[in-house]
């Protein structure tokens, strides 16, 4: 079990984390996202061992590995984690070899023990065939390869990622998170992962923990976040394309979204809120229609055999999924069709409404 | 249950993370920096020494006191100021706009003045165009027929002129680094816009590098007020007195707290300006420039005067650095400087004690005085170097790891203080400090710890920043990462930092061992008899009208700095093999 209680971490008046609490099982795939300067990192840096938190607990396998209110620390090394830096922070002095070999050397493992080690790491991240070479001698990708080898090297109970693959290009990054998986399953360790990529999170995750200003905005499976987001943030933030979000003011006895009366009822009869639509469950019409909204096309992209379809007006921006494209141009006059009922409700302040 | 568990490997945190080392390196910049000004103006406001300060400032004295040195600091300060920015920002412009022949070698040249010491120059000057306003021997072009007025031997002119060929290039390092970050693509949207090359220099360069520009005002204003040697060498002869030298004569003659009170205020105008210069800058910053890919600009094509401004600029060069060097090399040979080139003797070099030389003063390798200040200078270099660099790293270290808080602010704003100190006032602050027996401690008067102390002090500011460079190569995530490993504080330092730094450090160690023992300022007021360095020796020299003897040393604190400067330069450029490509 990993446990974050109630953690707080304040730099001077700042506070970049606020009250966080996640629970994961061992060998759990645990997500941190958000955008940056969200305090994903921050906290990151708190299980490493890097800062201590100002308040709250922070508990691997049953040790209080930090705990703020009591002033309580472990050394980072003797937390049995390790953390990939989004720098590598290989040391170019060092070959490729050395890098993964020192820290095992500091371990105070035997020279022979600390060879097999060795091999068998590179072995596993396929990059033997580069140990001898200087890190400034090798790409950016196998620089990354180098830095996980570091890490898994002393088998550590927990992995950290400090967001690994935003210094790689696209494809490199494809592979890499099949590989990042790979290795998960092969060292069983429990992974702490951050990451602002919503893509990352959704297909390597067990449990995702979504963070927006230093706050927890919804922790749980891929899935949960995606069918049940707890707050508008969420669930504009997750899915592609993301969902959309339309605000309805209430106008006497009806609703009205942007100039035109609907038949949609908010729960409780909000006077401001907002409802959300999956872009699958949008139409693009060339008519009117009683739920439809009058838009500007702004965007066509094919995916998979679908369109993706991109309306703007009045700064709100609606994205819909569909088999068959409009034959408008970029510019001219669409219109969104909204389906029977919204997929859910949020309150002016972001929280969902049942 | 989770107390149980905290009987395991961990350790209860006392402090916030950093505060105890923020704490130390606080205590070592307060011990080094602030209490020696404080203890100046604390010693300038006993009762019986406050007088001082109507003495000063509104006695009958204090017109010779203070207004007239001060009249004639700001004449220097402003005129060497502006020539300097001129001359500094004309070279910067021929080598990084334009498409003048020998670009490179106008670049490095105009860097040169300031490795060679100031009074170099003045001794140089001296030996040209000295007349016979003081007696003493006469300079070279007296001596070939030519009459030189009073005005072009001593007092305001030559000084203006000397101390302008020496600020310069200071100059012209800031100002040439800002327009290099002037992106050719800003240059080229102008000309596409349509401007030509007098529209693109007044509406876009100029304004983008008047940060630059004021920086470098500024920065040699602070020079030229605080400089000691220049004015002490030409201006005192004829009685032109600054505030430098004249805080220099008050502490000669023992009035040490009028002395003290001329260091306050001559610390005052110079921090002034700096001040009001860093403001005018900082209300700018939008001008940052944004570093793309723009490669080299298409450099302003000077077409006829190509040919005619290389000649300016050397002619400006060459009177700097090169001038200067053959004069007080000739000058150590010749028996008499107004005839430079004939009858050259190696008398002051390696002569035994003879009576018709030099009053029977040895030649330098014989004479006992000037080997053992050039020991005394050596250690105090290599002393200065070591300890500073250790101030120096520590300091940024723990401002570069622990940013926020109040005491890294002060740390950082403490350790640019002496800055705004010129060396001279310094040098006083010292003396009043540790002149002194403090409790249990003596009085290091006269001690190379003295020196010590306060050159690391001094130089602090320079050693700060040459620890930062290497603490932002090595610092950060690549130290992290060791010490998540769980390597102890010497393992890191031995496996990764050390390896990492050393090149880097060794070269600024270097660098400050060449500003040590270059300088004059600093160390006149604390010079004795028992731990002579080579620079006051040679001022003592020079004054006593052995120039000879003072440019023969100066020669050798030349030789020693150029030597340093190379290795220095060698160790920060020389490949490194995980560097290679």
């Amino acid at each position: 079990m990993l446990e974050i209680k109630n953690i707080t971490k304040r730099f001077g008046h700042v506070e970049a984390v606020k009250d966080i609490s996640i629970m994961v099982p061992d060998g759990s795939f645990l997500v941190l996202l958000g955008p940056s300067g969200c305090g994903k990192t921050t906290l990151l840096r708190m299980l490493a061992g890097l800062e201590h938190p100002s308040a709250g607990q922070l508990i691997f396998a049953g040790q209080t590995v930090s705990d703020g209110d009591k002033n309580w620390t472990v050394d980072p090394a003797k937390r049995n984690s390790g953390l990939v830096f989004q720098s590598y922070a290989l040391w170019p002095h060092m070959s490729v070899r050395g890098n993964v070999e020192w820290p095992l050397k500091v371990g105070q493992m035997t020279k022979s023990e600390r060879t097999a080690r060795v091999d068998e790491v590179l072995e596993l991240l396929d990059i033997h065939q580069l140990a001898e070479r200087y890190p400034n001698e090798i790409s950016g990708g196998q620089q990354q390869r180098v830095a996980i080898a570091r890490t898994i090297a002393p088998k550590p109970g927990v992995l950290l990622f400090d967001e690994p693959l935003s210094n790689l290009d696209a494809k490199l990054r494809g592979e890499m998170r099949s590989e990042l998986m790979r290795l998960h399953r092969a060292t069983g360790a429990t992974t702490v992962y951050v990451t602002h990529d919503q893509i990352e999170a959704m297909t390597m995750a067990s449990h995702v923990a979504v963070m927006n200003h230093g706050r927890l905005q919804q922790f749980g499976t891929p899935d949960e976040l995606l069918q049940d987001p707890a707050t508008s943030f969420v669930a504009t933030f997750v899915g592609t394309p993301p969902n959309n979000m339309i605000p309805v003011l209430k106008n006497g006895s009806g609703f009205k979204v942007g100039s035109k009366h609907m038949p949609f009822a908010p729960p409780d009869e909000a006077t401001e809120s907002l409802a959300m639509f999956r872009a699958e469950a949008l139409k693009v019409n060339h008519e009117e229609s009683a739920t439809s909204l009058p838009m500007e096309l702004v965007e066509m992209s094919a995916i998979a055999g679908r369109t993706m379809v991109t309306a703007l007006r009045d700064g709100l921006r609606l994205t819909a999924i569909t088999d068959d494209p409009p034959k408008a141009g970029i510019g001219q006059t669409i219109h969104m069709e909204l389906p029977p009922e919204p997929a859910c409700w949020f309150g002016q302040d972001g929280e969902r409404l049942h | 249950m989770a107390d149980a568990a905290m009987s395991g490997p961990g350790r209860r945190v006392y402090f916030q993370q950093g505060t105890v080392l923020k704490v130390m390196v606080l205590a070592i910049l307060i011990a080094l920096i602030v209490l020696p000004l404080l203890r100046t103006v604390l010693f300038t406001l006993q009762p019986e020494t406050i007088t001082a300060w109507s003495d000063v400032l509104t006695s009958r004295l204090s017109e010779n006191l203070f207004y007239k040195p001060l009249t004639n600091t700001l004449i220097i300060g402003v005129f060497v100021s502006s020539f300097c920015v001129l001359i500094g920002g004309f070279l910067a412009w021929l080598v990084v706009m334009t498409n003048v022949p020998f670009r490179k070698t106008i670049g490095v040249m105009a860097t040169l003045p300031f490795m060679i010491p100031s009074f170099a120059a003045a001794l140089a000057w001296g030996s040209l165009f000295r007349n016979d306003r003081v007696g003493g021997q006469l300079g070279w072009l007296q001596g070939l027929g030519l009459d030189i007025p009073d005005w072009l031997a001593w007092g305001m002119v030559p000084t203006l002129i000397v101390l302008t060929l020496h600020y310069f290039s200071l100059a012209f390092t800031i100002i040439a680094a800002s327009l290099a970050t002037v992106n050719s693509d800003l240059v080229e949207a102008a000309q596409i816009a349509g401007a030509k090359g007098g529209k693109i220099l007044m509406g876009i360069i100029l304004p983008v590098t008047t940060p630059a520009l004021v920086a470098a005002g500024s920065l040699c204003f602070a020079g030229a007020v605080s400089n000691f040697a220049t004015p002490a060498l030409l201006g005192l002869p004829v009685r032109m007195q600054t505030l430098s030298t004249r805080l220099f004569g008050m502490i000669e003659v023992g009035q040490v707290s009028r002395g003290y009170v001329i260091g306050i205020l001559l610390v005052l105008i110079s921090g002034a300006f700096l001040w009001a210069g860093n403001r005018i800058v900082s209300g700018r910053r939008s001008y940052a420039t944004i570093t793309g890919k723009g490669g080299r600009a298409k450099r302003f094509d000077l077409r006829g005067n190509r040919w005619p401004l290389l000649v300016v600029a050397f002619a400006i060069l060459m009177a700097a650095t090169v001038v200067p060097v053959i004069v007080l090399i000739a000058s150590s040979f010749a028996p008499s400087s107004a005839d430079l080139f004939a009858n050259w003797t190696l008398h002051y070099w390696i002569g035994e004690s003879s009576p018709d030389f030099a009053q029977g003063i040895p030649g330098i390798i014989h004479n006992n005085d000037i080997v053992r200040a050039l020991l005394v200078t050596l250690a105090l270099g290599c002393a200065v170097a070591v300890t500073g660099m250790c101030v120096g790293l520590l300091t940024s270290y723990t401002v570069a790891r622990y940013r926020e808080g109040v005491l890294s602010a002060a740390i950082t704003q403490i350790s640019f203080l002496p800055l705004l100190v010129p060396g001279i006032a310094f040098g006083a602050a010292y003396i009043a400090y540790l002149g002194a027996p403090i409790g249990p401690f003596p009085a290091l008067y006269g001690t190379i710890a003295l020196l010590v102390i306060a050159g690391t002090a001094y130089l602090l500011p320079f050693s700060v920043q040459t620890g930062r460079a290497v603490i932002q190569q090595v610092g950060g995530e690549l130290e992290e990462s060791a010490r998540i490993t769980g390597a102890s504080f010497f393992q890191r330092l031995a496996s990764i930092t050390v390896p990492l730094a050393m090149r880097g450090l060794a070269a600024g160690g270097i660098l400050v061992f060449v500003k040590i023992i270059r300088d004059l300022s600093l160390v006149v007021l604390l010079f004795t008899p028992t731990m002579p360095v080579l620079s006051v020796v040679a001022y003592r020299y020079a004054s006593e009208g052995f120039a000879q003897f003072a440019n023969a040393i100066t020669v050798i604190i030349l030789i020693i700095s150029i030597a340093a400067t190379l290795i220095a330069n060698a160790l920060q450029t020389k490949s490194q093999p995980w560097l290679k490509n």
